[in-house]
């Protein structure tokens, strides 16, 4: 009686909605990443922009960021990983909101560079509330992601058995509850 | 043992149902197991995936600036006297806000240098943000008139009054006339340089000076080369200006 409803359960609405999150995440990260993908010297000035990171560190996460991006909106869009994908878009969103947040408490005036660009932009203190706003969305997303276990359409499900693995525990439940005295 | 049912034929089943189970719990280990297994190469793939990608990409956008010696362009302001300690030479763009926060950090420090003799600075301004419109090559355009009709001297005093009253990316642009106001104010002719600004008598030059820092790996502006490389300390540009006066000072 256990797995037919647990499945159905599986099936149902969440599943779906975390289809439709991974898309939307996954999509916004591969759009940001392939922009940046081919004006690294951008990224970097980008990167540099927000005065927040050592100078070492300035070059190669502005060479990191688009790659990585991209590979974890990939891995959100197919279902590879997706729970771990989702940790890392998560974090990346926390990242980006704290330095647009900073960037305007400090009243600098900059491009995010979140889809190409960066450096100054003096329209900025107009755009961070929405950017803001957008990033907080799709943190949500991710963190909803994270929670949810699995979804429709994920390639983790061909690869991998449900999360809470049913025949096992369930054949295990009926030797327990079975015919003994 | 057949006609005495009841407990050890049940001890039976339940050492039988306690082995399957036992089966299944080792299934479901090995199972695990594996699925660890498959988790930690697709993790360990995707890593090693940005990883290269990042060093690919920053080995293609190599530091190395070919023809980036003091005084090798036709398109530069050379400050200073050649053989200097320290070579620099700065691409900018008269509209880039970065190279106006350089050049505000850095401007005066690298002429009081070069006056030192510790440093030749080679100002090579290019054109490279017209989707904002004609400011980025009508500027240079203006700068390139004045070398021409005024000297060096009045061609930098015009570049510092460019950066010093810089306009926004997004505009309102600068005309011609305050072009030439700023030309004159530089100690320019206006009767010399006014006929090549509204012209833009330097046009084709502003293409191949751009075209030549596109040539020698130049990917933005501001791009500082010292002594052959380039020059990007710093956790901002203020700091990055700092830093460079400190090295030639």
């Amino acid at each position: 009686m256990a797995h037919p409803l647990s499945a159905l359960r599986r099936g149902s609405a969440p599943g779906w909605l975390g289809l439709g999150a991974r898309l939307v995440v996954g999509g916004v990260m591969i759009a940001a990443g392939l922009i940046k993908l081919p004006d690294p010297a951008a990224s970097i000035e980008a990167v540099r922009a927000f005065e927040l990171v050592p100078a070492s560190l300035v070059e190669p996460i502005g060479y990191l960021l688009p790659p990585l991006e991209v590979v974890v909106g990939l891995a959100l869009v197919v279902g590879l990983m997706t729970r771990g994908a989702a940790v890392i878009s998560a974090v990346l969103l926390v990242a980006f909101t704290i330095g647009i947040a900073s960037a305007w408490a400090r009243g600098l005036e900059i491009d995010c560079g979140c889809f190409g660009d960066g450096g100054a932009d003096p329209d900025a203190a107009s755009q961070y509330p929405w950017e803001i706003a957008r990033d907080v969305g799709l943190l949500a997303l991710s963190v909803f992601l994270v929670r949810l276990r699995s979804s429709r359409l994920a390639l983790d499900s061909l690869l991998f058995r449900p999360p809470v693995a049913p025949v096992p525990t369930a054949a295990l439940d009926d030797l327990n509850e079975g015919s003994l005295p | 043992m057949s006609n005495k049912p009841g407990a050890p034929k049940g001890a039976a089943k339940v050492r039988a149902k306690e082995q399957r189970a036992a089966e299944l719990r080792a299934e479901a280990e090995r199972k695990r197991r594996a699925e660890n297994l498959k988790r930690g190469a697709i993790v360990g793939g995707l890593l090693v995936l940005v990883v290269v990608a990042a060093i690919f990409i920053s080995s293609r956008s190599g530091e190395d600036l070919v023809a980036s010696d003091v005084g090798s362009s036709d398109y530069g302001l050379v400050v200073g006297e050649p053989g200097a300690p320290r070579e620099v030479v700065i691409y900018e763009d008269f509209l880039c806000p970065i190279c106006g926060v350089l050049e505000e950090g850095a401007g005066e420090g690298l002429a009081a240098a070069a006056a030192a003799g510790t440093v030749v600075v080679d100002y090579r301004p290019i054109a490279i943000l017209n989707r904002f419109g004609p400011y980025s090559t009508d500027s240079l355009n203006a700068f390139l008139v004045v070398q021409q009709e005024a000297g060096d001297e009045v061609a930098k005093e015009f570049h510092d009054l460019l950066f010093a009253d810089q306009p926004s990316e997004d505009g309102p642009f600068p005309d011609d006339d305050w072009l030439v106001e700023k030309a004159v104010e530089a100690g320019a002719e206006e009767a010399a340089v006014r006929p090549g600004i509204e012209g833009g008598s330097r046009m084709a030059d502003v293409e191949a000076a751009t075209q030549e820092a596109e040539d020698a790996g130049v990917q933005g502006t501001p791009t500082v080369v010292l002594d052959g490389e380039a020059f990007r300390d710093g956790k901002s540009w203020d700091e990055i200006a700092e830093n460079l006066l400190e090295e030639v000072s």
